[in-house]
């Protein structure tokens, strides 16, 4: 009896000791809401007001500061192009792996950082392009997690409903996951993605 | 050999012309059209937008349909055709969302009156919520229509809704319910009915009107 029932603990031992196959997509998602909401930090206007309430704020030292800015602002002139303004927000809280991409038409006060992952194996190159970066297939590149896996970004769309696709080396593609909008200008469905208020 | 110089040069001067009129930041997204004739339909467009009075905003979600057309390799007709009748509809939303609509809001109106949504909802969502921004509750009634909820019963609901103070997580959660049931097989009226009182029934009641002509009831 002792040694069916310790046969028994053992077989129940191993079967719960072995983990169920990861699955890929699944863990880019995961990772894509992680990234997501750390792209969703304060913004630089609430920084700013949070550094005015400080009690030691003075206004002498806010004019120094925004002198320096100028007299910077004045040195580097015209070696920013203005499509260069909005990567800083890409480069600072994205990895190299999963870029945050800024949307061309928004206010980045109330956009809102949505994970994207897309399941393609066999595809050189996928971008998402929508209503909220003017179709650009440039404009927001996804990358391949691990060497075979999902391809993942994060875009950052404000409030409301999108019309997307992704662009799947150089082909226009529906998300399959999410719901299809039919287009009766240019005969070709879009997928849509609704997003809230944050 | 010097007509055509001249042709040239007074085509080149128009586009200047025409590119002055718009946006650096358009002007940027115009000319970064390769065909020569979708690029000029697109210039058109905008310009005829701007002169006929539509707001600035207006221009951004015509110049994404322009750029839409563009991604999906449609003729400068096609292209033409749709920034038209879009014009229609941001025109028309602008008047129902008045005084001041948002760019998202201008958009989601006329998305809103695309799938079939009726205007006198459009004025009523601005009357339910006149200082704060309505583009998800449309991006949500757009969906609920699109997806054949007949448009009167979707607008209630949504209208409703509002009246009762449901957050826009809380509507984009019922079209999300709404559109798995009508997945399986529910019919969309029916599916619609469902999730929208079991929200209605985690909500407190609309505020009572005071003052004014409110009369008690008997």
């Amino acid at each position: 009896m002792n040694d069916e029932r310790d046969e028994l603990i053992e077989r129940v031992a191993r079967s719960l000791s072995s983990l169920p196959p990861k699955n890929p997509l699944a863990t880019a998602r995961i990772l894509a809401t992680v990234r997501a909401r750390r792209a969703q930090a304060p913004s630089r206007v609430s920084i700013v007001l949070e550094w005015m309430r400080q009690p030691n704020f003075s206004f002498a030292s806010a004019g120094m500061l925004a002198a320096a800015a100028l007299a910077i602002g004045f040195v580097t002139r015209g070696a920013v192009s203005a499509r260069d303004e909005a990567a800083p927000l890409a480069a600072a809280s994205a990895s190299p792996s999963a870029p945050v991409i800024p949307a061309a038409n928004t206010d980045a006060v109330r956009s809102v950082p949505v994970p994207i992952t897309f399941d393609a194996a066999n595809a050189k190159s996928v971008s998402i392009v929508g209503d909220f970066n003017d179709w650009d297939s440039t404009a927001a590149p996804l990358t391949r997690f691990g060497s075979n896996g999902p391809w993942t970004a994060t875009v950052k769309v404000m409030p409301g409903r999108h019309l997307y696709a992704f662009m799947v080396d150089g082909k226009l593609v529906v998300d399959p996951r999410a719901p299809h909008a039919r287009d009766l200008d240019y005969g070709s469905d879009a997928s849509v993605m609704m997003v809230n208020q944050p | 050999m010097k007509a055509l110089n001249v042709c040239t040069v007074a085509v080149i001067a128009a586009g200047f012309v025409v590119a002055a009129r718009l946006g650096a930041q358009q002007e940027t997204r115009v000319t970064a059209i390769r065909d020569d004739a979708t690029r000029n339909v697109v210039m058109e467009q905008l310009t005829r937008a701007k002169d006929s009075g539509l707001p600035a905003g207006a221009m951004e979600p015509l110049m994404a349909k322009a750029l839409e057309g563009v991604a999906k390799n449609a003729s400068s007709k096609s292209i033409r055709t749709a920034m038209d009748l879009l014009q229609k509809r941001l025109r028309k939303a602008n008047d129902l969302l008045a005084p001041s609509p948002s760019v998202d809001e201008l958009s989601a109106g006329a998305d809103a009156l695309y799938v079939g949504v009726p205007e006198k909802t459009l004025r009523q969502m601005r009357q339910a919520a006149p200082r704060r921004s309505i583009a998800v509750e449309l991006g949500v009634l757009t969906e609920l229509v699109a997806r054949n909820v007949p448009p009167a019963k979707a607008s209630k609901m949504i209208l409703d809704l509002m009246a009762h103070g449901a957050t826009g997580a809380q509507l984009t959660a019922m079209n999300s319910a709404v559109q798995n049931d009508v997945a399986a097989g529910l019919p969309p009226e029916a599916a619609l009915d469902r999730h929208g009182r079991g929200i209605m029934s985690l909500l407190p009641p609309p505020p009572a009107v005071s003052g004014g002509n409110v009369r008690p009831p008997r």
